[in-house]
This record gives C-alpha cells, structure tokens and sequence, in this order.
C-alpha cells in the first residue's frame, strides 16, 4: 500500500515537473535559443522597387555578421530570415505573417516601402512584436505611435517636407517656393510638413502635386512658372524627378531647383534621364546620411560593403545610394538586444526601444525615439550637384512639424 | 448565325427554364476532387498557421474575383477591364460601414456587394453601344478613374493615406485573426461558387454565352442581348464587390495603390491561363497562379523571368487554360 502511495507520490511529482519544465520551456521567447537570436527581414528584393530595398538589406546583414563575428549579442548569434515583400501591401503582410507565424522570428527589422509598411501595422500591434523598420519611412505606421513600431530611421516624410522648406528659406533664401509633391501618401505626408514649416518660417507656398505615374510635366510646370517662385522643390519619385528637371530646363527656368531624398536612389541615371548637365547648373539634393556618399565620415560604410560583397560592389550602380541607410536600424536594434540583458523578451525590447537615443555616426541626427516619437531620424543635409560632384552644404535642416496626438 | 450559338440556344429551349437539375455526368473523378477540396478547406484551420490561413483567405478572395471576371468576360465575350475599381467599391464600403456604423460584416457584405453591382449595372448600360478593344478601353478608363477617386476622395477614403478599417465584428465577436476571418471567407466563397454554378446552368448562363458566341444570332432567337449584357457586367461587379468586403474581414488597411490595373491583370491572367469560360479554370487559375506568386516570392532574383516563362509555356501548350489541359490529359490516359 505504501509502495504504491510512493510511486503515485513520485509519479505525480515527476508529472508536475515535466510539466513545470514544458510551461517554462513554452513561455521562452519565439525565436530566442542559448545561442541565436532569429531576427526577421523583409525588403522589396526583386521588380522595380528592388533598388530601395536590395543594398539596404545587404548594408544591414553586413552590420550583423560584424556584430556575430565580434561574438555576437549577450553571446547569441543573430539569425536572419529574409523575405521579399515585393512593395507591395499584400506581399509584405504575407512575408511579415510568415516570419513571424512560420519562421518564428524574434522581432522584425523590415520595409522599405512606406504605403506597403503601413498595412502590417495592425498586426504587429496586435501581435505585440518589436519592429524596427529600414528606410521604410511609413509615418502611416508611427503616427499615431504604438509601443512596437519604430521606424524612419532614414527620415520621415513630415521631416522630408519640412527640411526642405526650411532649407529653401534659410540657405537660398527663398520667399516663395515651388512644391512638387505626389498625389499618394508620401506626397501627402511631406506637404503636410512643409505647409507647417512654411507657415511658421513665413514661405509660401505654391504647390503642384503630380501623379507617380506621369509621363509629361509641362502642364504643372507652366503652372509654377506662372506663380514665379523663388526655388522649385521637388519630393516626387526620381523618375518624375528627372522628367522636372529635364521640363524645366527646356522652359527656361533657372531658379534652384532642390530634390529630396524620395527622388535621389541613383544619382547616375537621373543624370543620365535629364540628359544635359546644365539642366544641374542650379542643383541641389537632399541626403540623410551625416556626409557625402563615400565621405571621410561614413567610409567606413562603403569599405565594409565592398569587403562583404566583393562582385556586387564590381557592379555599377552599386551599392546602391540608399545602402547605408540599412546600418541605422541594425544598430538600433543590436542595441536594443544588448540593452534588454542577456533574457530578452519581446516586451522587454520594445520598452527598452521606446526610449532608445544614440548617434550612429551614419545619419545626419542622432537616432531617437521619445514617449510620443517613433520617428528615429529627423535631420537633414544637402549637397549642391553639378551632374558629377557633390558639396557639402554646412549645417544641418530640419522640420518644424511635430505630431500633436 | 454560328452553329455554336444556335445549338446552345436550341439547349436553352429543350432544358428546364431557370432551373437546376442534377446532371448525370458527373464523373466519380469530379465527385472525389470536390471531396478533396471540401475536406482540405475544413481541416485547413487545425493544422496550418495563421500565415498558411492569411495566404488562404487572399487566395479565397481571388477565387471569388476570377469567378466575377468568368460571368463577363468567359461567359459573356465582354471585355470589361475594371475588376480592381469593383474591388475597391466592394473593400471600401464595407470598411466605411464598419467604421461608421459598426455593421456586422454579412450586411456590409451585402452592401458592398449591392453598390458595387449597381455601379457595374451602370457601366454596363454606358457600354452597350461598345464592344471589343473599344469596350475594354473604356471600362479600363472607368477603372483608371475610380483609383483617382480613392486616391482624392480624403475625407471618405482616406486618400493617399490610405484607410484603416476596424476589425469586422458579428454581434459581440471580433474578427481579429485570419483564422477567425477563415470560416467567413471559406463559407462566401462556396456561396459565390454555388451561385455562379447555378447562374451558369440557368436560362440566364445560355443567354450569356448565347451573346458570346453571337449577339445576332440570340437576338434572333429572342434573347434580350442589351438586358444580358448590363445583367453580366452587374453580377460580375456584384461578385467583386462581395469579394473586397472578404477581403474587409481579415485585412485591415486599404491603399489605393493596390486597387490600380496591376490587380485587374492579375485578375484576368488567372481566369484566361486557369481556362477562358470555365468555372473550374476560373478557381483553378486563382488558386495555381496565386501560389505560384507566393512560392515565387522565395526566389526574388529570378521570380519575374519564372512568371514570365510559366504563362509563356500556358499559352504555348495549354492555350484553352490549365484545367482543359489537365482534362484533355487526363482523358486520353483513361481512354488508353
């Protein structure tokens, strides 16, 4: 009788504890071992939106396999799975879903594209995953903020529009400028930015916003030649950005003409698109990063990309313009892992995230989220570009909008 | 007058009005697959993720879509490109009826779907006096023009930013999941494919094709060609409209960059490639080419030049659509 109490005793406590050690080893993070951590990436990867996304990624995988070859973080290699989400919503929700559903992914570092991003939001909100976006700026996604969603780490859209004001007002001294926008979310966004700051730094604005898609821009161009502004700003696509510039030196206009960021991936074929160089003669770009491409500050960048990736390197039009872009959002999410301890979880990143601060040394602002921020990155630099060289601008410029919740 | 429309008219007379009657020649072999197919969707939720649920309830959505294309392009000869623009019509109004008015998603379902057939009834009727490239020119132009709505209409669409839909809800449930939006698409979809089943063996299905294969010749026959034509073009609107209120259920964001000419091709490759004219082509091209996108997603540096050689090789070798092919083959090998 008492052997068979014992072995129940035994047998139950032996029960209790297989299953004290299947709850324990059920409440382990998803994606989290001793030794890897797996972190989940996606990127327009193929079509014609591969050229903001491919060296993007390769630019963020390089930054990783430093940190794993340097021992990694809190001793675990970081794991990536990475996934083409094509730039297009279904595509990305599709890649974010099985990432995180069937890979089992710990947290996300992905997008590229900013309508695309914003359709995943709801999910991860709701599946309550730390998301550091790349250079998707998805300001859809992050205003209003939530306690997962991180993104802009090479700008926002808000900031996109705003700089430009500010530096057609404070650099080229402009009382009227020309707004070029497009007619979809980004241009929506940024116009938003700009019509803040104007009104605060006292600009006005004449705005013209086109269609992606368009083919002839004489139309809008005699439009703005007829309210004669100071300086022609232009936040369209590179495409229509080189349709602009090419229309307006055949209209005559030699006022400066400033492109932002969304129209600068390949500075070589807008040259090329536009045709003369001096339909550049009075130029200017927009960049995120803290110097010129392949600039003193940020060369170190581009010899990595070259050591990691020797035949793409060879290629032309590689690395691609917005390739450092991808080392930002690894490092703020290296960092964050190493903030949480060596037990991160989920909740535990997020938080530390929600606060995050540090200067990458890569982008033109510090890096910096606050209780009402999820946008990284809000500081810009321009550079005057005859077609073959570019110059440093000094100083920085910046937005005035903020997000009134 | 084509002998083929005057032997499905002369069908049209000889067969029961308006009326489905079981059909002694379906083959044991049809029997089995819809078996298959049934039992695969009800045992999908238990053993799949939620990412395997999310690819099945688009897939779904698409199947729904290509049925609606069927009923005016392969059943009716018209040539109609504004499947995307329904779509939308569909996906916003039952967003915005969720939004505003909390409806539970089988009336907004049903609304979307109304609305959405009702614009078609109208377009229908503009394009009676077109047909051919001219046809699909202008319901092209129709679909053009709608995305511009969605995209500037902002207080209602959102515009450029897009809109968020709440989640779809059922009295007290929430849809929050695709495993939850599941049983809701599965269940719609048998319904749509029912009805296109029956529409197809009705009066109204030989009246369709009677006016695909000649208007003449079914108005000579005393078939009402102006009343079957605008009778297509709205139940393939309706059919689209219901779809983009599925696709409410389990997404809950729209842009209009999706609802563009890209998705009426899309749209269009599926039912011309799964087999022109056929319901089984129709789901069949929906199921087949949306896994082939999804599986072509893996291999990003070669995926557009694989899409490309596979609709190549459909329409070298399988010009009548993948299930004629499949069947062609499939009956020589019983044949011996």
């Amino acid at each position: 009788m008492k052997c068979t109490a014992t072995r129940i005793f035994w047998g139950a406590a032996l029960l209790a504890a297989g299953l004290a050690h299947a709850s324990s080893a059920g409440a382990q993070e998803p994606g989290l071992t001793e030794k890897t951590i797996k972190i989940g990436m996606f990127s327009p990867l193929s079509g014609a939106n591969m050229a903001y996304g491919l060296d993007v990624v390769n630019a963020a995988k390089m930054y990783y396999n430093k940190i794993n070859k340097d021992g990694g973080v809190h001793g675990r290699q970081i794991e990536l799975v990475i996934e083409d989400d094509r730039c297009n919503a279904n595509d990305l929700v599709s890649a974010v879903k099985k990432l995180v559903e069937q890979d089992q992914v710990f947290m996300l570092n992905g997008g590229s594209c900013s309508a695309a991003a914003v359709a995943a939001k709801d999910y991860v909100v709701r599946s309550k995953i730390p998301w550091v976006m790349l250079n998707a700026s998805a300001d859809g996604a992050l205003y209003p903020p939530t306690d997962y969603i991180f993104g802009a780490f090479s700008i926002s859209q808000y900031a996109v529009g705003g700089s430009v004001v500010d530096f057609g007002k404070q650099h080229l001294k402009a009382k009227k400028i020309g707004y070029i926008n497009h007619d979809d979310a980004y241009g929506a966004w940024n116009l938003e930015a700009a019509q803040e700051t104007a009104k605060q730094l006292g600009v006005e604005l004449a705005v013209e916003s086109i269609n992606a898609n368009i083919t002839d821009v004489t139309a809008p161009l005699i439009k703005l030649r007829a309210a004669n502004p100071d300086t022609i700003a232009i936040t369209t696509y590179a495409k229509p950005a080189a349709l602009i510039i090419k229309k307006a030196y055949e209209l005559g206009i030699t006022k400066p003409i400033v492109l932002t960021v969304t129209g600068t991936a390949n500075l070589s074929q807008l040259v090329e698109n536009v045709g003369s160089k001096d339909a550049l003669k009075n130029f200017y770009v927009q960049d995120v990063l803290a110097d010129v491409p392949g600039g003193p500050k940020i060369k170190w960048v581009y010899d990595m990309y070259k050591e990691s990736y020797p035949d793409l390197a060879a290629k032309p039009d590689h690395p691609q313009a917005y390739m450092p872009y991808g080392i930002a959002p690894a490092m703020s999410v290296v960092k964050a892992l190493t903030d949480a301890g060596p037990n991160p979880t989920r909740e535990k990143v997020a938080e530390v995230l929600r606060n995050q601060k540090f200067d990458s040394g890569v982008m033109a602002g510090p890096i910096e989220f606050g209780p009402n921020d999820r946008a990284a990155q809000e500081s810009t630099i321009y550079l005057k570009f005859d077609g073959s060289q570019q110059t440093l601008i000094p100083g920085s410029f910046k937005s005035l909008w903020k997000y009134k919740g | 007058m084509s002998d083929k429309a005057a032997a499905m008219l002369s069908r049209s007379e000889a067969s029961p009005p308006a009326r489905w009657t079981a059909r002694s020649n379906v083959s044991p072999a049809r029997i089995g697959l819809l078996a298959l197919t049934t039992a695969v969707l009800i045992f999908l939720p238990f053993v799949v993720t939620g990412y395997v649920l999310y690819i099945a309830n688009l897939l779904l959505v698409f199947v729904v879509l290509c049925l609606g294309l069927h009923l005016v392009i392969g059943e009716t000869g018209q040539f109609a490109l504004a499947h995307a623009a329904f779509y939308g019509i569909g996906i916003y109004t039952s967003g915005l009826a969720g939004n505003a008015f909390g409806w539970p998603f089988p009336m907004s379902m049903l609304l979307a779907g109304l609305i959405a057939g009702a614009v078609g009834v109208v377009i229908g009727a503009v394009a009676l006096c077109m047909r051919d490239i001219y046809l699909a020119l202008a319901t092209f132009a129709f679909g053009e023009a709608l995305q511009w709505v969605f995209l500037n209409w902002d207080k209602v669409t959102g515009g450029p930013n897009g809109l968020r839909i709440s989640p779809a809800r059922l009295g007290t449930l929430e849809i929050l999941s695709d495993k939850q939006a599941y049983p809701v698409v599965a269940i719609t979809t048998l319904l749509m494919l029912l009805l296109t089943i029956l529409i197809s063996r009705s009066r109204l299905g030989r009246s369709f094709r009677a006016v695909r294969e000649s208007e003449v010749a079914a108005m000579a026959m005393g078939i009402p060609v102006r009343r079957a034509k605008v009778t297509a073009f709205g139940l393939s609107a309706f059919y689209a409209g219901v779809a983009g209120s599925m696709f409410a259920t389990f997404s809950t964001y729209i842009h209009p960059d999706s609802l563009g000419f890209q998705t009426t091709i899309l749209v269009l490759t599926m039912v011309v490639v799964g087999g022109l004219g056929s319901i089984a082509g129709a789901v069949g091209g929906a199921v087949v080419f949306g896994l082939i996108s999804e599986f072509l997603r893996q291999t990003p540096s070669y995926q557009e030049i694989i899409y490309g050689l596979i609709l190549i090789v459909f329409m070298m070798y399988a010009p009548r659509g993948l299930f004629a092919f499949i069947h062609d083959k499939a009956g020589r090998v019983f044949r011996g």
